[in-house]
């Protein structure tokens, strides 16, 4: 990736997932435009990561997809986050908070 | 995330997947769709947009087979896709695939067979009721196991171990007797056991009962066991047998059980005698003639009892130090004790068939990375459709295992096929083990050398085969050369496999060596022209040592009147025919040394002429004459090597000895030469008395012939038939058929190592030459250039042949350095033949080098064939 951009963590990129869906549910370049947008352009997911994640997430009933209708009024697929993903997104949270946390403290500790 | 959903996605993502893959196909499409608007909106053509939306989506293929691998479940449909493409790949190349599967499955099916033998002798388990708590004892001195038991000793063990549900103990030989009665005379052979033997090793008889506890105490009760064999020829499988009686050398014997079918337990017996308070043998505690058999008690280890039989040692040791001193009871586990014989030759067969294993696998790994580099451009090819590294390396590993499993599967055909052959050489039911089978175990072994196979010849390959740059390789859309790489790893390979086939050439070399030197050795005796056999008389017939004396005396004589024979006379034990019978031996004034100091030689007894029909000679003094009979001085003749160790400095002749058990003194009348009594292997001391100073009922007969011995066979029957009708003549033998015999088992193991050592040797000359080949044909267009720019066919010939020998060279080299200590591991089956023989170095060289020649020089030749101007018109 280089240029000021961050590698996502393995298993981040669920997270974001997950918490991007909140708001409403969204399709493909949606979400990652949406992710991109928040991260001021650090992240910029590619449809080599971004599939896989939803298929993996749709496998786990974190998500459901349902096909749709874009603004333009095109065919979409929209992912929506189910109630065990509401669930998953809390675990995911309170883990990151403890692991950045842990880590910024490993940081300072000089 | 529930099991049962988890479980539903796989299910779904199997039987799903062509739905899934369509939905896929579209969310990607619309995916574009949306990337494109979003770029006509920004102000873009919508062609610019299409085109910019799909390098920004980096290949629909790409992303689809990540998503694949995503899927749970993914990894067995991979497999399965793997196997199928795996199995077209392979029936494409058939010529590989045939080549590769025929030498693994050689490789695999003579393990297999190997495995099959070497578990059942060494871990297999005995046919007995739980085997592994059977253990059989030998004598200790000074903690040195030192052969057989004796009979007075191991009663004192019986009565005073705890830890043995029970002790039994059997003979260390069977002795052969005349059964008369009946339509015909024949011999049979009997073993000793005590009366619980049988019912240690949980069988009962199959047909009436076993000894009895309180016979053994009777002193002589007439009873007798006999086999199943014996039941069925002798009494037509007749139950009315238990109320027979059995006439034993003239003595009636009670048959009171047979023993079930197949039962044979260290010997071959037809019956088995009781050994009982007072006898057969060892009637003192320094005579030893027996083994030990025990049963543990459940829960005791070995070591537990070991050290419970140390304590009742050392009691005897005290109660009895001018017989015990230093001696115990050594025990270990029943099955290592019977195969004791066999064991160090089949872990070096097992050893030297794993490195043809290893040959094969090195060969048929060159074959698959030359493969690998043809197919350099699908690789290369499928990597830029989206496979990964790791699903290229999967795909050709599982290539390779569907290869290992089909040479697997026949390898056990063939192992199935050979184990007739094995039983044949080796014939394991002899020595009590249970018979080998491709059982279970032996399954599973071959199912785990295949799929290890498959991994050490796959893994490489697929990961030089994988190592391609996509772009790069499609773009030069001509078969690339072999790298650098590849070269190095198949010329190393060939270097292996060359270094292996030298030490197993050398290891053959090595047993034929010996079998040389075992048949050229000097034995002491003249062998060629000299019949020997078995002769047994009744003793109730001829009961006085007088009577039996006369009687052999007149049988050599009659047998010299018969045409064709030079001599004729008898002996106790023929040389080699029948080994042992050591005995102590002393200067009488200096009386019966301590048990340990004790000088033991073979002790035979002849008849006159002996030494003179054997071909031995007499050095000083007489033979035993006609006159040393039963009442008239005890004389012994005895060999240079006794009188060497017993008198150094002084003449024997006239001197007094103590021999054996007894307490009469023999006077030295004779030294003759030294002869090969108990095997070929060795020279033994010897002492030879006058057989009618002792009196036996068996003897055997030597006939010195002017041709061939078993002409005789037919005259001397005849004779026999007209003198005593009831004299059997047993197993006349030429006594060179009976040194052809000792040496069977030396040349089982000789032939089997050759053959391994054939084998390995043509399937490197096979992975040498497929090389050597390979590299030509990868040449063809530097060998054409070359041509064109004048380079002469002895330089293109003699570049090729370099680099084959170069790679021979280095094998060689290495092969010998490690036949110096390999060699080592089988001196224990060398006979006066040093591991170091420079001559068999030479000679398995010079066949190596040979050979490999010749696997070069074909390549070599085709250089010549090569048409520069064709070559030149293909760039």
């Amino acid at each position: 990736m280089g240029k000021g951009k961050a590698d996502l963590l393995r298993g981040t990129l669920d997270l974001l997932i997950l918490k991007t869906l909140t708001l409403e549910p969204m399709h493909g370049l949606g979400i990652s435009r949406r992710i991109e947008q928040t991260t001021r352009g650090v992240f910029q997911v590619q449809a080599g990561s971004l599939f896989p994640a939803l298929k993996r997430l749709e496998q786990e009933d974190w998500i459901e997809g349902e096909w749709g209708e874009s603004e333009n009024n095109r065919r979409a697929k929209y992912y929506r986050l189910t109630t065990t993903g509401q669930r998953r997104l809390g675990q995911e949270t309170d883990n990151w908070a403890q692991v950045t946390v842990a880590i910024t403290r490993v940081l300072e500790a000089t | 995330m529930s099991l049962l959903s988890r479980i539903r996605g796989t299910l779904k993502s199997l039987f799903l997947k062509q739905t899934l893959d369509r939905d896929l196909d579209e969310e990607l499409n619309s995916y574009l769709d949306l990337l494109a608007e979003e770029k006509v909106s920004a102000g873009m053509t919508p062609e610019q947009a299409r085109r910019k939306a799909r390098l920004e989506l980096g290949g629909v293929e790409q992303v689809k087979e990540q998503v694949r691998e995503q899927r749970l479940g993914a990894s067995i449909d991979t497999f399965a896709q793997d196997v199928r493409y795996g199995a077209r790949s392979l029936r494409k190349n058939r010529g590989l695939t045939i080549v590769a599967v025929l030498i693994l499955a050689i490789g695999i099916g003579a393990n297999t067979t190997l495995f099959s033998t070497v578990s059942a002798a060494l871990i297999g388990g005995l046919p007995y009721e739980e085997p592994d708590r059977l253990v059989a004892g030998r004598k200790s001195r000074d903690g040195a196991p030192a052969g057989p038991v004796s009979r007075v000793d191991y009663f004192d063990y019986r009565d005073q171990s705890e830890l043995f549900e029970g002790l039994a103990l059997i003979g260390t030989n069977t002795t052969q007797h005349t059964v008369t009665g009946g339509t015909q005379s024949e011999l049979v052979e009997s073993a000793p056991v005590t009366w619980n033997l049988f019912s240690l090793l949980g069988l009962s008889p199959a047909l009436g009962r076993g000894f009895l506890p309180e016979e053994e105490a009777m002193g002589g009760a007439a009873v007798t066991v006999i086999s199943y064999s014996l039941w069925q020829s002798r009494y037509g499988g007749s139950p009315d047998v238990l109320d027979s009686t059995i006439n034993v050398d003239g003595y009636p014997l009670a048959i009171v059980g047979v023993m079930p079918a197949g039962f044979e337990f260290i010997f071959d017996a037809d019956a088995w005698r009781l050994i009982d308070l007072d006898g057969p043998w060892d009637q003192v505690r320094d005579s030893h003639s027996h083994w030990v058999v025990g049963r543990l008690k459940p829960e005791v280890t070995l070591d537990q009892a070991q050290s419970e039989l140390d304590a009742i040692s050392a009691g005897l040791q005290q109660l009895y130090p001018e017989t015990n001193e230093g001696k115990g009871l050594m025990i270990v586990g029943l099955q290592d004790f019977m195969v004791y014989s066999i064991r160090s030759s089949l872990l070096v067969l097992m050893g030297t068939t794993a490195l043809v294993l290893l040959i094969a696998c090195a060969n048929v790994a060159g074959l698959l990375l030359a493969r690998g580099q043809r197919r350099m451009s699908e690789m290369a090819m499928r990597a830029a459709l989206g496979a990964s590294r790791w699903r290229l390396v999967r795909q050709l590993i599982t290539e390779s295992i569907i290869l290992t499993t089909i040479a697997g599967a026949l390898g056990v055909w063939l192992a199935y096929l050979l184990q007739d052959l094995i039983e044949q050489v080796m014939p394991m039911g002899d020595l009590g083990v249970n018979p080998p089978a491709i059982n279970g175990g032996v399954l599973l072994f071959a199912v785990g050398v295949s799929i290890a196979t498959g991994l050490i010849v796959g893994v490489v390959p697929a990961l030089v085969g994988t190592a391609v740059h996509p772009s790069r390789q499609l773009r030069s859309g001509v078969q690339m050369s072999e790298g650098i790489r590849g070269m190095r790893l198949r010329g190393g390979l060939v270097v292996l496999q060359v270094a292996i086939s030298v030490v197993l050439l050398i290891g053959a070399g090595l047993l034929v060596r010996s079998l040389v030197q075992l048949s050229t050795v000097e034995l002491g005796f003249e062998a060629d022209n000299l019949l020997t056999a078995g002769i047994r008389i009744q003793p109730s017939k001829y009961p006085s040592a007088e009577e039996r004396s006369l009687f052999f005396g007149s049988l050599a004589e009659e047998i010299e009147t018969l045409p064709g024979v030079t001599s004729a006379s008898l002996i106790s034990k023929p040389p080699i025919r029948r080994p042992w019978t050591d005995w102590p031996i002393w200067q009488e004034e200096q009386g019966r040394p301590m048990p340990e100091d004790q000088f033991f030689v073979m002790a035979r007894w002849v008849t006159p002429g002996y030494f003179e029909t054997a071909g031995i000679p007499l050095f000083r003094g007489r033979d035993i004459s006609a006159q040393d009979v039963a009442g008239a001085p005890q004389v012994v003749v005895i060999s240079e090597m006794t009188a060497g160790t017993l008198f150094p400095d002084e003449d024997p002749l006239g001197r007094m000895v103590g021999i054996g058990w007894n307490d009469v003194g023999y006077e030295i009348v004779g030294v003759v030469g030294d002869a090969r009594l108990n095997t070929v292997e060795r020279v033994v001391p010897a002492l030879y008395m006058s057989s009618a100073q002792m009196g036996d009922i068996r003897m055997g007969l030597m006939v010195r012939t002017d041709g061939d011995p078993s002409l005789l066979v037919g005259p001397i029957r005849e004779l026999l038939r007209q003198i005593d009708p009831d004299v059997v003549l047993a197993d006349p033998t030429a006594m060179t058929t009976v040194l052809e015999d000792s040496f069977a088992g030396f040349r089982v193991i000789m032939l089997s190592l050759g053959s391994i050592a054939g084998v390995a040797l043509l399937l490197t000359v096979i992975g040498l030459y497929g090389v050597l080949a390979y590299n030509v044909s990868q040449r063809t267009r530097e060998i054409g250039i070359r041509l064109a720019m004048g380079a002469s066919q002895t330089d293109l010939i003699g570049m090729v042949v370099r680099r084959g020998l170069l790679l021979v060279g280095l094998g060689l080299l290495l092969g010998l350095a490690s036949a110096v200590p390999g060699t080592l591991l089988m001196r224990q089956l060398l006979f006066e033949t040093g591991t170091l023989e420079p001559s068999i170095y030479a000679i398995a060289t010079l066949i190596l080098g040979i050979v490999a020649a010749l696997a070069c020089l074909l390549p070599a030749w085709r250089t010549t064939r090569v048409n520069v101007v064709e070559v030149l018109k293909q760039e």
